[in-house]
């Protein structure tokens, strides 16, 4: 075996605009890759465990980069770095669970690098998966994380079929609790695809985190203003503070009158391959008053249905408890 | 082009990982072509005048034969498309699904070989040696089954009963409602599995496509109702079959 | 007292600062040299193997491939030793065959194209696994190795109690006691029995350890990058089969050691030996992952202990039990390490240790930051803590109680130590972080929340002796300071020459210290590991500069008359004291000695100094003054380094994470030479000691051996948002009498006293509650509060 830590030799495409981008990567097929940020390319890459035979750099492609106001809510393009989706004040006034969710993936360097459209397309962090081995994510016929002694500590609750990874993506949580719709540009042509359906399971499709094909350009993710200016949570719990990817994550957004719940998103990331909506919480919260007594009485629904792993059972508690944390005042 | 293609286990040593779906194509495509070829030919060649299905019945398969027949069919159905289909790029869930009717179709595989083998009359599904003079012999009519109808069978005998075997193999390695994955085999096991239940469903689309073909074809369609309604008519029945070879009852008319 | 000296107890600039903060600093990857290829390595894919057959057919017939090196090109070695390249590898990761080619991407194409035939055998990556019956030996020659190899395995029952945590049963090829066990127990008020589990995991070094190497003539140079300076080049040599004086060795920077890279290592042999066969210079560039599998972790520790307490907290008795992780190769003792840290924190009056040493196929141990002494604090901290409770002592107090002082005993042998203040710093530290006030607020809830205060301790020999000091005087007036320390990221390499510069009253701007270049005529140097250097070099540097003093006195008393006795020294001049209007510069002198010649000009010098040193002075005869000597000051038992540390934390009941929000480190290592250098290893043995106590750790797959935390994510040391933003630091600086600056080292109890106080604040916020495994990461805390299982089974090791 090898340690590979070179950049191979790859064709580097850099076009103008997302038709050019579209079309590239369609007659690529397979063998092309999208670069944004490039924070989960170069690994894999250098460490000569993903094969593509060129990049398709989306830096140069003006209209996908920028955060603005729209008639209902906010467009914001793909290829905006994560430090300016962070900073950015329209953004922290009407939905800062976003502020927050981006202000919390990976590192200040990684930030200043990585794109909103990036973080959410982004691949899963299962350890044997990203070692290069050929498991049924990487086209495989087995997995190795979910086995008798596998070593599954970060590994999903929910959802799993065959394959037990995760979504990592802490912005992907946010964008799901405000109803965000992803906007895929794709060979001259646009498809808009709500933030729920854009993230697919391994039932669905084994090989893919979300719905974007060879061909699909991500150009901008929009936020409708239904969820603008609510209350909102936003936590992360990981190992360390910084760097490090979710253990559970949630992201809760809910409309209140007069301190009782009308309406509510609440979605936990890092529990499934998609973030997940916990729409028994949501459905027990409508007409309940946001307080301590609520919190504790449907935390225990956001875990029903959950399926542990040797090493991953604490995420059942720590799902409980986020959630209790979210609905505390 | 490969029959096979193969992936690295865990150690770094090259293991099957399963048939080159490549070849779902040239089996579609070669299937296809053999049945226009068949078309053509019958299109061209002198018609037979076709049995009346007029008067008396006579059974050919009865209630168990049937259901039989047609659970098979629709769970194969099912397992053909649910497995084929998102190898060729539509996503849906479809392992459920899948290993659902991998179970039904076992469970009436295994139903229908008891009931053949020990309650019925198995050699009259067995190719025997004169068999194989039927087509050469003109006016010589088989039995109950024609030695067409025999080969298609073992054919499908030994497709349905390896991608059964592969099947519940794999089966026994996903998570059910009943076990956890055990990843209990060895990676270069597994890889046989699915080189073979690969290579089955192949053989299978091919077969499964003639075998609808050919119960449509009007000369046989006959035979078709008699696996939904029963029975075969008199005419029918002389025409194609030599009565001291089979001798069907006849049918209670409802 | 420090504030007596002119540089000792003072802050200086390192000489190596301004390379590193500029970023010209050359690493040996740095290096590149005409000709020059590029070498990969190829590295195992299984946890145990034997190679059947290489075929580098493919990869020898590309454009721009060299060749490759094999382990028949390299010298075989006699398991357990560490091998430069193996036809049995014997973990995940380790090199197998190297290939060179004209680039770095000609060289990892070419990786892929060689083809290894391996036939895996049997493996375990819990030592447990050997151990019982019929078990799988991660070595084809035994399991374990207390003196050499052998094949032990234990009972089913002792195995299943071992693995419940009770009293082991299991046969210890190693043990040694003092005192009487069973007294100590009988006479105990309170007896604390717990299993534990310390997992090993990797030094992850910041710079992996790329190496250069090419020869001229019969001259081998190698650029690389380890802990020591001088003490590598005969390890070095003798690697690579030449002569001490053909081998140049440079390694003026190291980007972190921390015991990985104390001195010659396997791979810095390899490039040597592939250029010999290329007849071209050879870089071969380590990368992260193979830093990971080639740079060494720390022993695990599977242990069983039970302690007995007096009714005023004395420690009455220890038994220690031990089945220490080896990975697969030869290592030191870490497990009775493990007994010297005990003996000396508690100074317990009877004691046993049994030790267990198991090979594994994981990366390789070998010493990292405090071996042995710092898992051990880890979890006998805690238990001590737990003792108090019962005893309704406080916690502060029962370590006074026990502390060791002067008279303290240590080790099997039950030895003295130079001297040891250990009460001073526990009441300094107390006093500083206002213990009696903060300790009220331990186990307080707020919200979600709850404070835990604690205290915890940290100790290493922290002294050697019989090393060599080399200082001269060149006649433009500059004082040499020949350091054959290695550059370690201490600064000790510069901080101890400090102590000729202040014997000889020299301005640090007139001092030029060489290092980090073996021709640049570098004497005999201990190891830079162990915490030793602070007071083995102090004392080197200060023996050498007594030579250059006693001769410069000589030669002023031949020159301007008198006797040598009635000579002085100041201002960089030397003087007679009655009338010091005779007197001599520096400079003047040192002309002077040249003209004299023989031992003041290094053309001769004292028999007993090392062969290193010897060549040393050769080099630099008759340049100047000379001052050359082999430390020979009496020591009177083991120089410890003692550390305190202080910590409040907040931990989130709900999320299982911690928050230290308060932090404060109290050496006791004698004099303070170097106060930057000083909180440079407080806090910064701090960071890894959190680390330790709530992060890292090996975590192997035992289906398949593959370990899953390779690389910066997933070894997981602590980054900035996890330490506190300030560290408080402190130090008793009371002279140790065996040095002549009064230094000891304190390198590694920086480490583990830290890890100590934050095993035993998790503790405390959880009333009390024992996980006796490291690391206590926020999955157990949940699991615990929940009432849940803990994922792993009580004694496994190297899972999560």
């Amino acid at each position: 075996m090898a340690a590979h830590d070179v950049m191979p030799d790859i064709e580097l495409f850099q076009p103008i605009t997302v038709e050019d981008a579209s079309a590239i990567a369609a007659r690529l097929d397979g063998a092309g890759w999208i670069l944004a940020g490039g924070q989960d390319t170069y690994g894999w890459l250098k460490d000569r465990a993903k094969h593509p035979g060129a990049m398709i750099d989306l830096a140069a492609i003006e209209g996908i980069n920028g955060i603005n106001a729209t008639a209902s809510g906010i467009s914001i393009g793909a290829m905006t770095t994560l430090r300016d989706v962070m900073r950015d004040p329209l953004i922290a006034e009407k939905f800062p669970i976003l502020t927050q969710a981006a202000g919390r993936v990976a590192s200040p360097q990684i930030r200043n690098q990585g794109t909103l459209g990036g973080n959410v397309a982004q691949d899963t962090r299962c350890w044997y998966y990203r070692r290069g081995l050929s498991c049924y994510r990487a086209g495989g016929n087995i997995c190795y994380a979910d086995s008798p002694e596998g070593m599954n500590r970060e590994h999903a609750l929910f959802g799993a079929s065959r394959c037990v990874a995760v979504s990592p993506s802490d912005t992907a949580t946010a964008l799901v609790a405000v109803d965000a719709t992803m906007v895929i540009h794709r060979e001259g042509r646009e498809k808009r695809v709500p933030a729920e359906q854009f993230f697919i399971g391994p039932a669905i499709n084994i090989t893919h985190m979300t719905v974007l094909r060879p061909g699909d350009i991500l150009t901008h993710v929009e936020i409708p203003n239904t969820w603008a200016n609510t209350e909102s949570y936003f936590e992360k719990v990981a190992d360390r503070d910084v760097w490090d990817f979710a253990l559970v994550s949630i992201a809760a957004v809910m409309k209140t009158s007069g301190g009782v719940i009308d309406d509510a998103r609440i979605v936990c990331g890092a529990v499934e391959c998609v973030p997940r909506r916990l729409r028994s919480v949501e459905q027990a919260l409508s007409g309940k008053p946001r307080n301590e007594q609520t919190a504790d009485a449907v935390a225990g629904l956001a875990s029903g249905g959950a399926r542990t792993l040797n090493h991953n059972q604490f995420k059942v508690p720590l799902m409980e408890n986020l959630v209790r944390r979210a609905l505390r005042t | 082009m490969e029959i096979v293609t193969v992936r690295e286990d865990v150690w770094g040593r090259e293991v099957l990982l399963g048939v080159s779906w490549d070849w779902l194509w040239v089996i579609l495509a070669l299937t296809f072509a053999a049945i226009v070829v068949h078309l053509l030919i019958m299109a061209v060649l002198r018609k037979q005048p076709r049995p009346s299905a007029a008067g008396k019945r006579l059974t050919r398969h009865d209630n168990f034969d049937r259901s039989f027949h047609w659970i098979m069919a629709i769970s194969t159905l099912v397992l053909l498309f649910t497995g084929v289909l998102p190898i060729i790029g539509y996503d849906f869930n479809w392992l459920t699904i899948h290993w659902i009717a991998g179970l039904v179709l076992t469970g009436a595989v295994l139903l229908h070989v008891i009931r053949a083998v020990f309650f019925q009359d198995f050699g009259s599904m067995v190719v025997a040696p004169k068999d194989l003079k039927e087509p050469f012999e003109k006016g010589r009519k088989p039995g109950k089954y024609s030695l067409a109808q025999k080969g298609m069978h073992h054919a499908m005998t030994l497709l349905v009963l390896v991608v059964i075997g592969t099947g519940l193999v794999l089966f026994l390695q996903i998570d059910t409602p009943w076990w956890d994955r055990p990843n209990s085999l060895a990676e270069s096991t597994l890889g046989w599995m699915f080189v073979l239940h690969g290579v089955s469903t192949l053989g299978l689309v091919g077969l499964t496509a003639l075998h609808v073909y050919f119960a449509l074809r009007p000369e046989k369609r006959f035979y078709t109702r008699s696996m939904i309604s029963g029975w075969i008519s008199e005419d029918e029945f002389s025409a194609n079959h030599d009565p001291a070879r089979w001798m069907p009852d006849e049918t209670a008319r409802s | 007292m420090s504030n007596e000296y002119l540089h000792i107890g003072k802050n200086f600039v390192p000489p190596d600062i301004y390379g590193k903060v500029t970023g010209k600093a050359r690493y040996a990857e740095d290096y590149s040299v005409d000709g020059m290829v590029y070498a990969r390595l190829f590295t195992s894919p299984m946890p145990h193997a034997r190679v059947r057959n290489i075929d580098a057919s493919a990869a020898l017939a590309m454009d721009g491939v060299l060749g490759i090196l094999t382990a028949d090109d390299v010298p075989a070695v006699e398991a357990p030793n560490a091998a430069i390249l193996t036809n049995e590898p014997v973990y995940v990761g380790d090199p197998i065959l190297a290939v060179a080619a004209v680039d770095e991407k000609t060289a990892e194409n070419a990786l892929k194209k060689i083809k290894v035939d391996l036939e895996p055998l049997p493996f375990v990556v819990d030592p447990l696994a050997s151990l019982k019956p019929n078990g799988p030996s991660a070595r084809t020659e035994g399991n374990v190795y207390p003196s050499e190899m052998q094949n032990l395995q234990w009972s089913a029952e002792d195995l299943n109690r071992f693995q419940r945590g009770e009293e082991p049963t299991g046969a210890a090829p190693t043990e040694w006691s003092y005192g009487d066990l069973e007294a100590g127990f009988d006479n105990a008020a309170v007896v604390i029995e717990e299993s534990f589990v310390t997992t090993g995991y990797a030094h992850m070094s910041m710079e992996p350890r790329s190496v250069l190497s090419y020869w001229r003539g019969n001259k081998c140079y190698v650029h690389g990058s380890t802990q020591s300076q001088s003490f590598v080049v005969p390890f070095l040599a003798g690697m690579l089969g030449i002569e001490q004086g053909d081998l140049v060795y440079i390694s003026e920077y190291c980007g972190g050691g921390f015991g990985s890279k104390i001195s010659a290592y396997p791979v810095l042999g390899l490039p040597g030996y592939f250029a010999k066969k290329l007849n071209r210079p050879v870089m071969l560039r380590i990368t992260r992952e193979e830093e990971y599998y080639i740079g060494s972790a720390r022993v695990g520790f599977q242990g069983w202990m039970k302690a007995g307490f007096a009714e005023d907290g004395r420690v009455t008795a220890v038994d220690l039990y031990i089945v220490q992780d080896l990975g697969p190769r030869r290592t030191g003792g870490d497990a009775s390490s493990a007994g010297g840290a005990i003996s000396i924190l508690y100074q317990p009056q009877a004691m046993r240790l049994r030790d267990v040493p198991v090979f594994t196929n994981t990366t390789p141990r070998g010493a990292q930051r405090g071996p042995g002494q710092n898992q051990i604090a880890a979890i006998f901290e805690p238990m001590l803590d737990k003792a108090a409770r019962e005893l309704n002592l406080d916690r502060l107090a029962i370590r006074r109680i026990n502390a060791p002082d002067s008279s303290a005993t240590l080790n099997a042998d039950q030895g003295p130590v130079t001297s040891a203040y250990m009460d001073d710093a526990l009441a300094l530290g107390g006093e500083l972080f206002k213990w009696s006030e903060r300790v009220q607020r331990s186990g307080q809830r707020r919200g979600s929340k709850v404070t835990g205060v604690a205290v915890g301790q940290g100790y290493h020999s922290a002294g050697a002796s019989g090393f060599d000091g080399l200082v001269r005087i060149t006649p433009d007036g500059k004082l040499h300071l020949h350091s054959g320390v290695g550059n370690l990221g201490t600064y000790s390499y510069a901080s101890t020459t400090r102590a000729a510069a202040e014997l000889l009253k020299c301005s640090w701007d007139n001092c030029v210290v060489h290092h980090g270049n073996s021709s640049l005529h570098l004497p005999w140097s201990s190891y830079q590991a162990g915490s030793n250097t602070m007071f083995t070099h102090t004392r080197a540097n200060h023996v050498a500069a007594m030579d250059l003093l006693t001769k410069m006195k000589d030669i002023a008393a031949q020159t301007l008359g008198g006797d040598a006795a009635d000579y002085d020294i100041a201002d960089e001049r030397v003087f007679n004291a009655s009338d010091n209007t005779r007197n001599m510069s520096y400079a003047e002198v040192a002309a002077k000695a040249i003209e004299l010649g023989g031992a003041y000009s290094g053309e001769s010098y004292p028999e007993d100094i090392h062969e290193v040193t010897q060549r040393a002075v050769t080099g630099i005869a008759g340049s100047g003054l000379v001052g050359v000597a082999k430390d020979k000051l009496p020591k009177r038992g083991t120089a410890p380094g003692l550390a305190v540390a202080f910590c409040e934390i907040e931990l989130d009941l709900e999320t299982g994470k911690h928050q230290i929000i308060d932090y404060l480190a109290v050496g006791e290592c004698g004099t303070i030479v170097h106060p930057q250098g000083l909180a440079g290893q407080l806090r910064g043995g701090a960071v890894w000691g959190f680390g330790m106590a709530s992060l890292e750790r090996h975590v192997y797959d035992p289906q398949n051996g593959l370990p899953a935390n390779v690389g910066y994510y997933q070894t997981k040391p602590p980054t900035y948002l996890d330490v506190p933003s300030h560290m408080g630091w402190a130090a008793v600086d009371k002279a140790d009498p065996d040095s002549p600056v009064g230094a000891r080292g304190i390198g590694e109890p920086a480490m583990g006293c830290a890890t100590a106080a934050v095993m035993c604040a998790l503790s405390e916020a959880l009333d009390g509650h024992l996980f006796n495994r490291t690391p206590v990461t926020p999955d157990m805390i949940i699991n615990h509060i929940s009432d849940g299982p803990q994922a792993t089974s009580l004694m496994a090791i190297n899972t999560f």
